[in-house]
Order: structure tokens, then C-alpha cells, then sequence
């Protein structure tokens, strides 16, 4: 599954990039993380619950930043697994500033296997993107109380 | 395939279901048909502490003419949709809709409240429902109150029910005469599902000029919508073969289609036009009084 697209988060590219590199802020920002825990550089353990209605589960996994470039670029890498499934992605960030504002555009792949993936395959592109989503919306509003 | 524990009630009132689900909140779900509820605990994807069984509540599966609605109690199966004569003279498009959900046992188990309170994003009804501009009651313990169709779907699996309310009942408004609807489907053939879905509605004067128009799609996106440029390529103009197929095109227009093993984007866009156009061909036959 390829999930691109774009998102305007309202602060310079440079508080961004401090968010995106703040694990304590960035946890609150990744849906159902429950744990974010540092593990050696740019590489974190995570714990996650993702619920969609009725449907949820838990997922064991880290997180991982390669390619930094400050301000400007970034590779994250998730690899999880769980009761229901396992998933594994990786995505290339960018940023970029825009009218006072930054542009984030983000291109990546992700697989998810295993019971999940049987069962709700027509239903995890769309959960995918709402939790992207999700994310960029509550950057938005993380940036946007940090900086007011 | 077997689901992890759970605590199982049977209220015999609603009022008693309404207690149950007031106190759980949201450890609880609430049983109907089972059809959407019972594979997803099966699997483990849901697993939920609390199940209110609210199919054996008396009175909450009918189907009749009220004022100038069709009311449907939320426990009516979908076979009793499909065979429903009064549905069938009054409200085609609903009965039609009804018969193309899943497959025998799923129509003789399925209940019309316990599919749109579901509200996957392939189901048959949320199309319908939209284009027919129904509306929703919903009881809790302190009262009723109704959710209009367009209210209603959130996001996938979403809808406005808060924990502690229940759906009881569909409120259909009866077409006027001279109107038309039908709903057309691409089936998943494995799982029954709609890849697309369209539901329309035509009302059409004599000299065949339209004078409303609606149209529900689903199996596109994560909710069920109307397809609004659709609606207004049609209003007001003069019915013809050419309108209703050019209309038909903007059917998936600014939305951005599923993607998955079964179809591509691309498809689906295409299969909602195609699908769209048929729909509104057969409701308009129905409109003019000609069998379809």
C-alpha cells in the first residue's frame, strides 16, 4: 500500500523539525501511542493501540529516523506487530517553507499482514489515511498552542 | 474462531437495554442480527467486555406507513426490506437495496438498524438512506431524538450513535408520484460487499422535465455519500438518455476513490459512473410508469 500526499502545518520548517525530533511531544501526536521509549539513537520502542469502532488492537514495535536532513528531510521507518497482524513502512518526509508556513509532504509504503490484513484488507487503506490524517491535524494544533 | 470472553445480557425492554448500555459506555456492544458484530469478535479484532443482545426485544421489527412516512423498526431484517409490499409500491429503491446485501443467511439474519449503526463503508443501506433523505431515532435514557441521514455517517464504522443510545427505528419519506428510484450495485463476488454502490431518486413531470434529483453512493470512500454534482447536472433539465449518462460521470467528482485488492481508484471512479447511470436510467422507467 502507497500512501502520498501533502500538509500545511502553520510554523517555520524549523519548529517542525523540532517536533518531529521530540519524542516526548511527538508520542501524544501518533494515534493510540501509548509508550514511545528511547532505544539508541533516532530509534524508539513504541507501544500503540489503534481503535476504529468495535475494531481494535494492540501493536509491540519501534520507530526508527534515518537520512536527517535539518531542516529539511527525513526517513522514518515503523515495524510493529500484534494480536491481529503485523505491520512495517517506511516513509520519506519533507519540508518545506511555504507563505510563513510549512508544506509537509510525505511519500511512503507500508505492509500490513496477518489477521488484519485478511479480514479488513478493504479497510486499511482508508484507516491508513485517517490516521495520517490524524497525525498531521494534531501537529497542526500541537504547533499551533506552542508557538500562541 | 472462538471470541474472547465476554459478559452476555438479554434485556427483554428496551428501556432494560438502555440501562445496560448507559452503564458500560463504551465497554459495550450492542447485538442485533450479528452479522457484522460476531465475525469481527470471532477474529479477535473486536473484542468487547459488555454485549447487550437486543434481539429479543418485542416491537422493534416492523414496517408501516406513518403520517407521510414509511417508519422500519431497527430489529426488521433485511428479507423483510426485500419482501415488503408496501416498500415495494411506496419506496423501491429501499426494498431493491435490501435484496442485494450479502447473501441468504446474512439477508434472514441482518437487521436494517444493526447495518447502518455498523456503518461499514461497503454496506448496501447508507447509500439508499442518504439519497432518500431518512432519517434516524435513536432512544437513550433520557428521551429520543432524530439524526437526519446526512447527519448521520461520520467516517468508517462511524456514525453519530454515542455510547448509551441505541438505534431503534428509520423514517423513510414516501415518494410522490411521478418519482422514481432505484439502487444498482458491483458486488464483490466473495464477500458481498459493494465495490460500488448507487442509490437514486428521480422526481420527473410529465413532460419529463426533472424536477429533483439525489444520489447515494457507496463502496468509494470511507462514508457513504451524495454525489452532489450529479444531483445538480440533472435538476431542472429534460430527462434523456444523453443527460442522464453525462450527469452520471461527475458521480465520483471530488473524492478520492479506495483503493484495494479488489479494485483500483480508477476503477471504482469509472464502475461509479457506469453504476451511477444505471441507477438513474431504472429510476427514471420507474418514474414515467414503465416496468424496469
Amino acid at each position: 500500500m502507497k500512501l502520498s500526499g501533502s500538509y500545511i502545518l502553520p510554523a517555520t520548517p524549523e519548529q517542525v523539525w523540532a517536533l518531529l525530533n521530540d519524542p516526548v511531544r511527538l508520542a501524544k501526536l501518533l494515534p493510540g501511542c501509548e509508550r514511545l521509549d528511547a532505544d539508541g539513537t533516532d530509534r524508539w520502542k513504541a507501544a500503540v493501540k489503534f481503535a476504529i469502532a468495535a475494531i481494535s488492537g494492540k501493536y509491540a514495535g519501534s520507530l526508527q529516523i534515518t537520512e536527517k536532513k535539518p531542516p529539511k528531510s527525513l526517513r522514518i521507518h515503523i515495524d510493529g506487530k500484534g494480536v491481529p497482524g503485523f505491520m512495517k513502512g517506511e516513509g520519506l518526509l519533507e519540508l518545506a517553507a511555504k507563505h510563513g508556513e510549512t508544506e509537509v509532504k510525505y511519500s511512503g509504503e507500508a505492509q500490513v499482514g496477518g489477521m488484519v490484513a485478511a479480514v479488513g484488507q478493504r479497510m486499511i487503506e482508508m484507516a491508513a489515511r485517517k490516521i495520517v490524517q490524524q497525525f498531521f491535524e494534531g501537529a497542526a494544533k500541537e504547533l499551533k498552542a506552542s508557538s500562541g | 474462531m472462538i471470541p474472547a470472553p465476554f459478559e452476555y445480557h438479554a434485556p427483554k425492554t428496551l428501556e432494560e437495554a438502555l440501562r445496560l448500555v448507559e452503564r458500560h459506555g463504551d465497554e459495550a456492544k450492542i447485538l442485533a442480527g450479528g452479522h457484522s458484530l460476531l465475525p469481527l469478535m470471532k477474529l479477535r479484532l473486536a473484542t468487547p467486555r459488555f454485549i447487550v443482545d437486543i434481539g429479543r426485544l418485542r416491537g422493534m421489527s416492523y414496517i408501516r406507513e406513518e403520517g407521510g412516512h414509511i417508519v422500519i423498526g431497527a430489529l426488521t431484517t433485511h428479507v423483510e426490506v426485500e419482501h415488503s409490499e408496501l416498500l415495494q409500491k411506496k419506496c423501491a429503491v429501499l426494498a431493491e437495496t435490501a435484496g442485494n446485501i450479502g447473501d441468504v443467511q446474512v439477508r434472514n439474519r441482518g437487521t436494517i438498524g444493526g447495518s447502518l449503526a455498523h456503518a461499514d463503508p461497503a454496506a448496501d443501506y447508507p447509500a439508499t438512506i442518504l439519497a432518500l433523505d431518512a432519517e434516524m431515532v435513536v432512544a437513550s435514557s433520557s428521551g429520543t431524538r432524530t439524526i437526519p441521514a446526512r447527519d448521520f455517517f461520520v467516517d468508517m464504522l462511524t456514525t453519530q450513535l454515542r455510547p448509551g443510545e441505541i438505534l431503534t427505528q428509520v423514517r423513510v419519506p414516501i415518494l410522490p408520484p411521478r418519482a422514481g428510484s432505484a439502487y444498482c450495485k458491483l458486488h464483490q463476488p466473495a464477500s458481498g460487499f459493494a465495490i460500488v454502490g448507487a442509490a437514486a431518486r428521480l422526481d420527473v413531470e410529465r413532460s419529463w422535465k426533472i424536477t429533483a434529483a439525489a444520489v447515494g453512493l457507496t463502496g468509494l470512500s470511507p462514508k457513504a455519500f451524495r454525489a452532489a454534482a450529479v444531483e445538480k447536472a440533472l435538476v431542472g433539465k429534460k430527462a434523456s438518455e444523453k443527460l442522464l449518462a453525462d450527469a452520471a460521470r461527475h458521480a465520483a467528482q471530488g473524492i478520492e476513490p479506495l483503493a484495494d485488492l479488489h479494485a483500483s481508484a480508477e476503477y471504482r471512479r469509472e464502475m461509479a459512473s457506469v453504476f451511477t447511470r444505471r441507477a438513474l436510467e431504472r429510476a427514471l422507467a420507474r418514474a414515467l410508469g414503465k416496468s424496469a
